[in-house]
């Protein structure tokens, strides 16, 4: 009996998942399509970006810096062994591009930007202004989710360059300031090393990063139930579920765009 | 005309209305009563394709609109105004933007909706210094009426109010029923309203009744305190005992 109940509770979770996930698909679709095929919502899309962005640049600007002289700071401890210093600036800079300032803008944006999307959406389901919205004939996805989904697609590429290019700096000052090391050597190894794909996927992983973690935070609210605590419950949910998307993604694309 | 055949819609095991019929008339003003947590709410989301049912069917000028989608939809919302019980004004807009929001959407500039919003606000009482008052600066009762010109806005052939005077003191709810009764006249409105102040007796045309998912009675409101109908008796005199079950209380 025991062993029924069980599989019967593990079955109605898969079902649930399923469920869920197909809902978040066609939200999903919803968006892209109804952003295709109505008018834009310009002066929204720019005052989210905005928000997102001009929001963010001090948090990411700091997560920047630190990674790129913690970068700098573990290499150095690792290569010094093997007497190979001068490739502080190359993995420096590959980490930042193609690794940390995309991911870490991510998360940054998630945790500032995202959670506050999910709370206004979600205070305003609860509220009956999403409901009321349609009284009056306004599609909502169209009014609410197309201009932060699309703001944070555009916005999120921009913050990464901005925080690898604050965490190579960091990187250098600390490796040419601190740990003694050639300042053209860091550089010239870094441009001998360096191709522009490296740069180039990390911007892609990072649009894709933005489209992700703004749909699944404005899913979350869109789709909020059961008063205060309800709304507690999906901003934690949309945090919890855009991180741990954004790692499997960065994994997914990393494997995809890097792996020979 | 509006006519709702065997509707059926429940949340998980909860069933909130159960083959429900309901026939509402052009110009009629129809009070649905009945007790907290019976569904009203969700009858009239049904009935505006808010909430899609189960089952069932309703009717609005003979077009079903529990299939409908999309524009489709949006036709029905042209047609149908909805009143929010706590007005659902959006907090980030002013009283001006929140009237005009429909037609702001659609393109026109501030100076464009403006006379028609202060002509909205002035038919719901409100004075033009609320204009460019944000929702959290004003009460109750003029929120309601800012939610009403609001709906006003787009010239609605029925008007549904969802509890509209909950949470207001008598003085406010006699204006507001009155509102209500004068947007009915003035505009040859359609008019559901969900309640549970039997002054609103005064003012309807016909009442109806919901218990258990169904409407249990329809009639004419002004000939309710001499109806006998076993739910109609019990609930409008508050009394325990009668067909009405006393939920939380067995």
């Amino acid at each position: 009996m025991m062993f029924v109940r069980t599989i019967d509770r593990i079955g109605l979770a898969v079902i649930n998942g399923c469920s869920r996930l197909g809902d978040f698909g066609l939200f999903g679709w919803d968006a892209i399509v109804t952003l295709f095929t109505t008018r834009l919502k310009v002066k929204k899309v720019f005052f989210q970006m905005s928000y997102i962005g001009i929001g963010s640049v001090g948090i990411v600007f700091l997560v920047g810096v630190a990674i790129g002289a913690v970068l700098a700071l573990q290499s150095y401890i690792g290569l010094e062994r093997f007497g190979s210093t001068q490739f502080i600036g190359p993995i420096v800079f590959l980490s930042m591009t193609r690794e940390f300032g995309p991911v870490f803008t991510a998360l940054m944006v998630i945790g500032r930007a995202g959670s506050a999307m999910t709370a206004e959406l979600g205070s305003m389901r609860i509220s009956e202004q999403i409901d009321a919205l349609q009284t009056l004939c306004i599609d909502p996805v169209q009014y609410l989710v197309v201009p932060r989904v699309l703001a944070s697609t555009i916005i999120v590429p921009f913050l990464s360059i901005f925080c690898s290019f604050f965490g190579i700096v960091a990187g250098y000052v600390t490796a040419v300031y601190m740990l003694n090391i050639n300042a053209e050597t860091y550089m010239e190894a870094i441009r001998s090393h360096a191709e522009m794909s490296d740069i180039t996927n990390g911007l892609i992983k990072a649009v894709i990063f933005g489209f992700l973690l703004s749909l699944i935070a404005t899913y979350k609210g869109y789709i909020t139930r059961g008063g205060a605590k309800g709304l507690g419950i999906a901003t934690t949910q949309s945090v919890v579920f855009a991180n741990v998307t954004i790692i499997l993604a960065d994994y997914v694309l990393t494997s995809l765009m890097f792996t020979k | 005309m509006i006519k709702i055949t065997n509707l059926k819609k429940s949340f998980g095991e909860k069933i909130i209305t159960n083959g429900l019929n309901l026939e509402v008339g052009d110009g009629e003003f129809l009070a649905i009563i009945g007790r907290s947590g019976e569904g009203k709410s969700v009858l009239l989301k049904q009935l505006i394709g808010l909430l899609k049912p189960d089952s069932g069917t309703v009717l609005i000028d003979n077009q079903n609109i529990a299939t409908l989608k999309g524009k489709k939809l949006q036709e029905v919302f042209h047609k149908c105004g909805y009143v929010f019980q706590f007005a659902a004004l959006l907090d980030s807009l002013n009283v001006l933007e929140n009237v005009g929001i429909t037609a702001l959407e659609n393109g026109k500039s501030i100076d464009e909706v403006k006379p028609a919003v202060i002509e909205k606000l002035t038919s719901v009482g409100l004075a033009q210094d609320v204009l460019e008052k944000f929702p959290d600066e004003l009460s109750g009762g003029m929120k309601k009426r800012v939610g009403l010109a609001r709906t006003l806005m787009l010239n609605p052939k029925i008007l549904i109010y969802d509890e509209p005077t909950t949470g207001l003191d008598p003085i406010t709810v006699r204006l507001i029923h009155e509102l209500i009764k004068k947007t009915h006249v003035e505009h040859k409105i359609t008019t559901i309203v969900i309640s549970h102040d039997i002054e609103i007796f005064k003012y309807a045309t016909h009442v109806a009744m919901l218990n258990e998912g169904k409407i249990v009675y329809k009639g004419p409101a002004q000939s309710i305190w001499e109806c006998d109908n076993p739910y109609i008796y019990q609930f409008i005199r508050g009394l325990p005992e009668g067909p009405i079950k006393q939920i939380g209380f067995e």
